[in-house]
């Protein structure tokens, strides 16, 4: 009898959770279209097809990596790395192509394998030798940008085949290829999520890590896993970054990991673990991307358009934490 | 036998680091004696390391110190961003803890940076400035930099030109304002723009000095006025961004840029026909004069007067001429401290 109860208590809280989960994707829907609807009115220009695709183009690089990035809150971890590891995999993977000859695609895999391995040396840390994640990806947030000053002489690699703009400029039909990518990206971060014993587990282990310890998962190989994903999806982002300019800069993606970290926590991401879904963080780096476009469409005031990111991430850290304690109350 | 290893190794760690230490204070020597002989050590510190506008200042700076008479020791280190002024400040601060008799530094911020200079001048060290100087600007250090004002005056002249009496619509690319080679490139730029009513600046977006950045406002900006007619971008990774989004846009050669500063790709898109000109500044100079007046006001007791170090506008029709190859290449064999 009290063990149906307590099933039954389960089911409601974590029908609760999703429901909560939901809530908060329809919110931060509702200021995507609450903008989108504003710049048709506000700018002619915005609705012209070219101006779309260049959006999504755009959001890429955040897109892309604010899946990883979700997967990683999700298990109450955060990875500040991403912006250095991105410019690290974006200028290993272009001096693969340019000085040592390798064709583009596996110029390109070889940056996502940079990526990776600095997600995998993020996850021992984390997972291994007990490192706060925050200080875990600190230190590799520094690392990573000094190996791509000393791998470069602190200047940009340029001279790529012509073939890598691919990645971040071709079209497949009408469809700019970064969308390609993040449609992709976006689907399999679904599968992980939804369906695979890794997305449970990181669920899991965010919302209780002793629980989840407790109940046999395996909890430093998955969580090591987590990290080498975000990693390696730093390095897609990276090497999208660096096709959309030919060249490997070692100065991109300085403060990228606000971008990033941002998309996730407007799409309804929780800072405390255990929360986050795919199309929320979609939302959340397209909402980013609209103001920025919007901002310089409207030419909108340079220093503002620090300002307005910084009060929506401000908004939707608030509503966060508000319904976390309308359904704590309830 | 361990036992005997660890103490045996600490003396002779101990031993080396005194060593070390006499060593430091044996170079330091050559100034309290004042001689000509000793070693000078100096430590050059630009903006941010990173851009090739920095390798060729370290190159100017090496190169002086490797010709000057006497020995000279420069130690070359930077920051990772330009807008990190602290980080700057501490790394400078550490360099006079360390005892370097000279700094030649490229102020981040006028003002956080002028305590700096007062600071080391205090402690009896050299100091002049390249690039960007400090304010206020102490007597005792000089400063080599390009007159970025009188420079982007005669780049948007140019700009003006181009678009001859008809004028058009103009957009700007700027990288950080509030910084003083900002605003005195934007100041230039407006003095020009107001003396010539018929161009309109219908934009103004910074590209955060970042390429990706540049890109990404640039397309913006084309699509809010696809009847552009002109881009003014006020550093490299302004002008590369907007070349690339220009070029993307399908509308190479039908709009003019013209930017600053001279990447290899920059000078790429002035001979492909995207931009049409180049300031050209001198950072080997900047490193070289700022080396050489170090090294004599350590020397001789008072540093030399500044100067500007020059600027050239390189278009396709001068981009070959040995002048500017000099500039742009610059080698210590034949170093570019001529131009004006």
């Amino acid at each position: 009898m009290t063990s149906t109860s307590a099933h039954e208590e389960r089911d409601t809280s974590a029908l609760r959770e999703r429901l909560s989960g939901a809530v908060s994707q329809l919110a931060a829907a509702g200021a995507l279209i609450v903008v989108f609807v504003f710049l048709s009115f506000a700018s002619s220009d915005f609705l012209s097809a070219d101006n779309l695709f260049n959006i999504g183009s755009q959001t890429a690089v955040v897109a892309v990596i604010a899946i990883g990035m979700t997967l990683v809150i999700i298990t109450a971890g955060i990875d500040l790395s991403v912006g250095s590891v991105a410019a690290l995999s974006g200028v290993m993977g272009v001096t693969l192509m340019v000085n040592f000859g390798l064709p583009v695609p596996l110029g390109i895999l070889g940056g996502i394998l940079v990526g990776a391995i600095a997600g995998l040396v993020n996850g021992l840390l984390v997972a291994f030798a007990g490192l706060n994640p925050f200080i875990a990806t600190l230190g590799m947030l520094s690392v990573a940008r000094g190996l791509t000053y000393i791998s470069t002489g602190a200047a940009a690699v340029f001279g790529a085949p012509d073939s890598f703009r691919l990645l971040g400029q071709g079209v497949l039909g009408p469809i700019p290829i970064p969308i390609v990518v993040i449609v992709v990206v976006a689907i399999a971060g679904y599968v992980v999520l939804a369906r695979t014993r890794l997305g449970r587990y990181a669920y899991a282990m965010g919302s209780n890590l002793e629980a989840a310890r407790l109940s046999g998962i395996p909890i430093k190989r998955y969580l090591t896993t987590v990290y080498v994903i975000a990693g390696a999806l730093a390095g897609l982002g990276g090497m999208i970054a660096a096709s959309r300019v030919n060249s490997g800069q070692p100065n991109y993606g300085l403060g990228l990991e606000l971008d990033v970290i941002a998309a996730a926590v407007i799409g309804g991401a929780s800072l405390f673990g255990g929360q986050g879904t795919v199309v929320g963080t979609l939302i959340g780096a397209f909402l980013i991307a609209l103001i920025r476009n919007g901002a310089v469409l409207l030419n909108v005031d340079i220093f503002y358009q620090s300002v307005i990111i910084g009060v929506v991430i401000w908004i939707a850290v608030f509503w966060d934490q508000y319904r976390r304690r309308l359904a704590a109350s309830e | 036998m361990s036992r005997l290893l660890l103490p045996a190794a600490l003396i002779l760690a101990l031993a080396l680091a005194a060593s070390c230490g006499a060593e430091v204070r044996e170079s330091g020597g050559g100034k309290e004696g004042g001689g000509e002989d000793g070693p000078v050590r100096l430590a050059v510190v630009p903006k941010a390391i990173g851009f090739d506008f920095w390798e060729q200042v370290r190159i100017g700076a090496e190169c002086a110190a490797e010709t000057s008479e006497g020995e000279v020791q420069t130690q070359w280190d930077g920051v990772t961003a330009e807008t990190d002024v602290t980080g700057q400040q501490s790394l400078l601060q550490n360099f006079i803890t360390q005892g370097v008799e000279g700094l030649v530094y490229a102020a981040t911020d006028a003002r956080v940076l002028a305590d700096v200079s007062e600071q080391a001048i205090d402690q009896g060290l050299t100091v002049v400035n390249i690039d960007s100087g400090t304010e206020p600007q102490p007597d005792e250090v000089p400063v080599f930099a390009t007159d970025n004002v009188a420079a982007a005056e005669q780049a948007t002249k140019l700009l003006a030109d181009e678009l001859g009496q008809g004028g058009g619509k103009v957009a700007f690319i700027p990288f950080q304002p509030g910084t003083a080679t900002n605003d005195t490139r934007d100041e230039g730029f407006k003095n020009v723009m107001d003396e010539n009513p018929q161009l309109e600046l219908v934009a103004e977006q910074s590209s955060e000095s970042d390429y990706n950045t540049a890109l990404q406002v640039t397309q913006d900006i084309l699509t809010a006025n696809p009847d552009l007619n002109a881009i003014y971008a006020a550093n490299e990774p302004g002008v590369l961004g907007a070349a690339e989004a220009v070029r993307q846009a399908g509308k190479a050669g039908e709009i003019v840029i013209v930017g600053w500063d001279t990447a290899p790709d920059e000078i790429a898109a002035v001979e492909e026909g995207v931009v049409t000109a180049l300031v050209a500044q001198n950072p080997f100079r900047m490193g070289y004069d700022g080396v050489n007046a170090a090294v004599q006001g350590i020397r001789e007791g008072t540093p030399p007067e500044g100067g500007d170090t020059g600027s050239i506008l390189v278009t396709q029709d001068n981009l070959n001429d040995d002048e500017i190859q000099a500039v742009l290449d610059p080698s210590c064999d034949d170093p570019p401290t001529q131009t004006s």
